[in-house]
């Protein structure tokens, strides 16, 4: 008896957690690791927030949205929010999201010859 | 009409509260909100196994009673440290989490597990004289305690994953 309770539970919160299909997005895994890209470009706009910065980044025509590293690591690595300034020419390498075409995760950052890794 | 996608508007208030904003541009606050939200998670997950680790049959020469007296108030405290510093999490991303099915399993994990707990204290407790030491506890019991295991276990995991969906 209660064993067919223990199995019960352990089926019904695996069944559970398992029935919800919603897209992988933060954490490395959702990122083409095989693929580098090496953007030049101009941070169109930037947020400085937890859990982690992001860019809109502005390569020839395209606009990407480059998520960077949680701000209290960045800052920890001397990449301040000033120097994210809008209108600023960086050179960010990363990873394109394997689903979401426009978005890329920043493995380092170059801004005016001062390099930040970021992961 | 502007392509904002269509969030519950209490939850986009949340949002823009002043804790919220707080938590995300406050560059330390998030983390040392995070590192309190997990000593909470120690005190009363903690408290939960090894009262559940008693009840399965492990050291029974305590006794359950002075086991419950010595862990409650210990889940208590965790109890209300988790809860202050979760919310203080959820509102910085309300319309994510509000929105989320992983944050939706973990609230109800939360409360079939806080139930257990009460069935557990309202039912099986009383015949409690007769299993206190030495004895191995009634079924009922031990039920109760394999379901707090594996409640608790998914609630840390939903917590978790919640940063990966």
């Amino acid at each position: 008896m209660s064993r067919t309770a223990v199995r019960l539970t352990i089926i019904v919160v695996f069944v559970s957690l398992a029935a919800t299909s919603v897209q992988a997005h933060h954490g490395w895994g959702g990122y083409d690791g095989n693929r580098v890209l090496n953007l030049t470009g101009v941070i169109r706009e930037a947020t400085y927030e937890h859990p982690h910065g992001t860019l809109k980044f502005a390569v020839e025509d395209k606009i990407w949205v480059v998520v960077l590293s949680p701000p209290s690591r960045m800052q920890v690595r001397g990449l301040t929010q000033e120097m994210l300034t809008p209108g600023t020419r960086a050179v960010v390498v990363g990873y394109p999201h394997r689903t979401i075409p426009d978005e890329m995760r920043a493995e380092r950052i170059t801004i005016s010859g001062k390099r930040t890794e970021l992961r | 009409m502007p392509m904002e996608p269509a969030f519950p508007a209490w939850l986009v208030w949340l949002e823009r509260t002043a804790p919220a904003v707080a938590m995300r541009n406050a560059i330390w606050l998030y983390p040392i909100v995070e590192i309190v939200h997990i000593v909470g998670i120690v005190l009363l997950a903690g408290s939960a196994f090894m009262f559940d680790l008693r009840l399965l049959g492990l050291s029974r020469h305590v006794r359950v009673s002075d086991m419950a007296r010595h862990l409650l108030p210990r889940a208590r405290l965790g109890l209300a440290i988790v809860i202050p510093s979760g919310l203080l999490m959820f509102v910085a991303h309300a319309t994510d989490w509000g929105t989320s099915p992983v944050f939706r399993i973990k609230i109800a994990l939360i409360t079939i597990a806080i139930l257990n707990t009460f069935v557990f204290h309202g039912r099986t407790v009383k015949s409690i004289d007769q299993w206190d030491q030495h004895q191995p506890v009634p079924t009922g019991g031990k039920v109760a305690a394999v379901v707090s295991l594996a409640l608790w276990t998914a609630t840390i995991a939903a917590g978790r994953l919640l940063a990966y969906f």
